[in-house]
Order: C-alpha cells, then structure tokens, then sequence
C-alpha cells in the first residue's frame, strides 16, 4: 500500500511528485512555500505591486498546467522562477510595444552614456546599513529601463550565462554585455549619488 | 581604454572569456590604471547587488492567494484534457473495432458451433458448413480459414479482446514519453 504523503513536512521532490500524479494539496503546499520568492522575481522585474502579483499567480497556474513536463534536473524553484521570467518578458514586451522608448535606451542607442560616466573611486556601499542599501538598490533598479534591469537580474539573481540571456531576450550577445554593462555602471552612478547626496 | 576593452574586463569578471583572452585582460587590469579602477568599480557594484537585494513579501493571505490560484486552474482545466483522454486516432479506432469485432466474434462462434456438433443441425439461413460464411461487412471467407485462426483446441475459445487491442497504447498521462516536449529549461 503507498505510504501516505505528510504534506507539511515533505519535501519539495516528493510534493512535486505527487502533485505530478494529480494530486492537487502537494501543490497547494509548494505554492505556500515559495509564493514569497516567485513573487519577489516578478515584482524585481516589473517595479509594480499589482502586476507582480498577478504574474506570480499566472505562473503558479501554468506551473500547475506542465507540471508534468517537469523532469527534475534541476529544482522546482529555478524552474518556477523561468516560468514566471518567462511570463514577465512577454508581459515587458506587449507593455513596450505601447510605449515610445525610454531615456535611457535612446542614450544606449545614441553612443553610449556609460562611455561619458567617469569610474568613481570610492565605494557607495562602504559604511551603509544594509537596509538603507536596499533602499538604495530598489531604488536604483527602478530608474532602470527594463531591458538593463532584467539582464543584471538574469546574470546577478539568476546566474543565467550571456547566451542564455541572449536567448531569453531575443538579442545578440554583443547586446547582452552592452546593456549589462551599462547597467552596472550606471546602477553604480546612481548609489555613488545617493550616497554623497546623504553625506550632505 | 577602448569600449570594447571595457566590456571584456566586464566578461573576464564574469567568467565569459576563453583562457587565452582572459590572460590578457588580466594583464590590462595589472597594468592599466583605468582598467583596474573600473574593473573594482563593476566588483562594488555585484556585491552591492546580492547584499542589497530587497525581499519582497506578499500580503496577501496564504488561503486567498492559493484560492485565486485554483481558480484559475478550475476555469482552465479543460485545456489539460488532451493528456488524459485518449488520443484522436486512438478513439477512431476503438469506435470502429467494438462494432466490427463484436460482429466478428457472433460469426466465428456460430461457425465453430457448427464444426463442434458432428451431429446435422439446421443451419442458419445462407450458410452452409461448405459454403463460405458472410459477413457483415460484405467481405466473405472460407470458414475453414477462420477455423485456422482460433487458437482454442476445441474452436469455441474467449475472444480475446486484449490480444487484438494489445498492440496498441493508449494515451497515457503518466508516461512521460507521451508528453509533449519538456520544459525544464524553458526555450524562449
């Protein structure tokens, strides 16, 4: 006779298994447990409450729907998480679409505003609470277009490689590091001012 | 520095270069000023990154959010049918076989009825033992040639049903081979 699941105390390959077999509670328990994470990856990519909280919803559902695609090679977050970056993109994408493009991608574009940022010398993080430098960071992030904020996200919170970004993005390599690179840069323009801007 | 020295001190730090280009960054960075500063500038800012990463918490209650989750999968679930029902051609067949076999099976006993009982009984309208036996779909056959066909020593054996149905799988959701493409990396 199969040995009954104790759904609370699982884990996360056992619920993922049963809930493979149709099983909906095992699901259930997986959602409760890393809703917090998905929805945090969705939030980090779109900047807005709302949409993040549906996107976290859609791709709970979807991962409910291929669930049995899922064939365990790697964890069940890492392949939630794709599914929920992958439901953003295309969110970004249809927004975009709609909107004339930003500041920032016009300066990309134009030359390059990272060419013009002259490297800083002192550290914006040094002497900071942790807490003001996720003030800091937030903020930063938010001042981002979303194509530079989603290629630091994929390659610092995702570990994704150039290629896999490119591919996740539909643009070339040459593109990945150029937007990354502008990215870093300028997220570190950003904390420097914050931070002589506190200093006064 | 040029721009693209730039962004290869950036791929060095990421581990994206081959040996020999990484070498020679490296290089750069030991003897250029510039790319030193900005190669310590790109480091600050990755630390920055994962310590500074702000968590986002759902306020949402764990009960509200899971029932708007499942009902959304109520209202989408008939797109998951396809796995569990059996596929197109499958059903195709089986509408067609339970017929045709069952009428199959009706003609093969009343023959080897016949054959079984030595003793003259009166046959059915239209056959005869010698005749070659009719059958519903028009086609006909010599009855001994059906006779071959029973494995049973006696002739009057179980039509199997599985035997004929055996050799073809039905749709099985459990059975990863008949599920679509995986997407555990999914491709974009």
């Amino acid at each position: 006779m199969a040995k009954k699941l104790d759904i609370p105390n699982a884990d996360d390959e056992s619920l993922v298994r049963a809930a493979q077999r149709g099983a909906m509670p095992p699901y259930e328990e997986l959602v409760h447990r890393h809703r917090d994470k998905i929805y945090a990856r969705a939030f980090s990519m779109l900047r807005n409450e709302e949409e993040a909280l549906d996107l976290s919803q859609e791709a709970w559902v979807k991962g409910w729907q291929r669930l049995k695609q899922f064939k365990h090679n790697a964890s069940f977050t890492t392949w939630m998480t794709r599914i929920c970056i992958n439901l953003c993109l295309d969110f970004l994408r249809k927004r975009k679409r709609k909107q004339t493009d930003s500041l920032d991608q016009m300066e990309e574009e134009s030359g390059g505003v990272e060419r013009r940022m002259p490297v800083e010398e002192f550290n914006p993080t040094e002497n900071v609470e942790r807490e003001e430098l996720r003030a800091q960071i937030d903020e930063g992030m938010a001042k981002l277009s979303y194509e530079h904020r989603t290629v630091l996200i994929l390659h610092e919170f995702e570990r994704l490689e150039y290629k896999e970004i490119s591919k996740a993005m539909h643009c070339s390599i040459g593109t990945v590091m150029s937007r990354l690179f502008y990215a870093r840069r300028k997220l570190a323009t950003l904390l420097i001012s914050l931070k002589k801007e506190r200093q006064k | 520095m040029k721009h693209e020295d730039k962004l290869r001190i950036q791929a060095w730090m990421d581990g994206e270069l081959a040996p020999k280009e990484a070498a020679r960054i490296a290089t750069l960075i030991e003897q250029n000023p510039e790319a030193l500063a900005l190669s310590e500038e790109l480091r600050v800012v990755e630390n920055a990154l994962h310590l500074g990463e702000k968590p986002a918490i759902l306020d949402d209650s764990r009960d509200f959010y899971w029932s708007q989750i499942e009902r959304q999968i109520d209202a989408e679930e008939p797109l998951l049918e396809p796995y569990a029902a059996p596929g197109i051609a499958s059903g195709n067949l089986l509408r067609w076989m339970v017929p045709v076999g069952s009428l199959g099976a009706i003609v093969f006993l009343m023959i080897n009825f016949e054959s079984m009982n030595p003793q003259p009984q009166p046959s059915a309208p239209g056959i005869t033992p010698d005749s070659p036996a009719s059958t519903p779909t028009g086609l006909t056959e010599p009855a001994g040639a059906m006779e071959e066909q029973s494995a049973e020593p006696g002739g009057m054996g179980v039509i199997n049903f599985q035997g004929s149905q055996g050799s073809r799988h039905l749709t099985d959701p459990e059975d990863p081979n008949t599920l679509p493409e995986s997407i555990e990396n999914p491709d974009r």
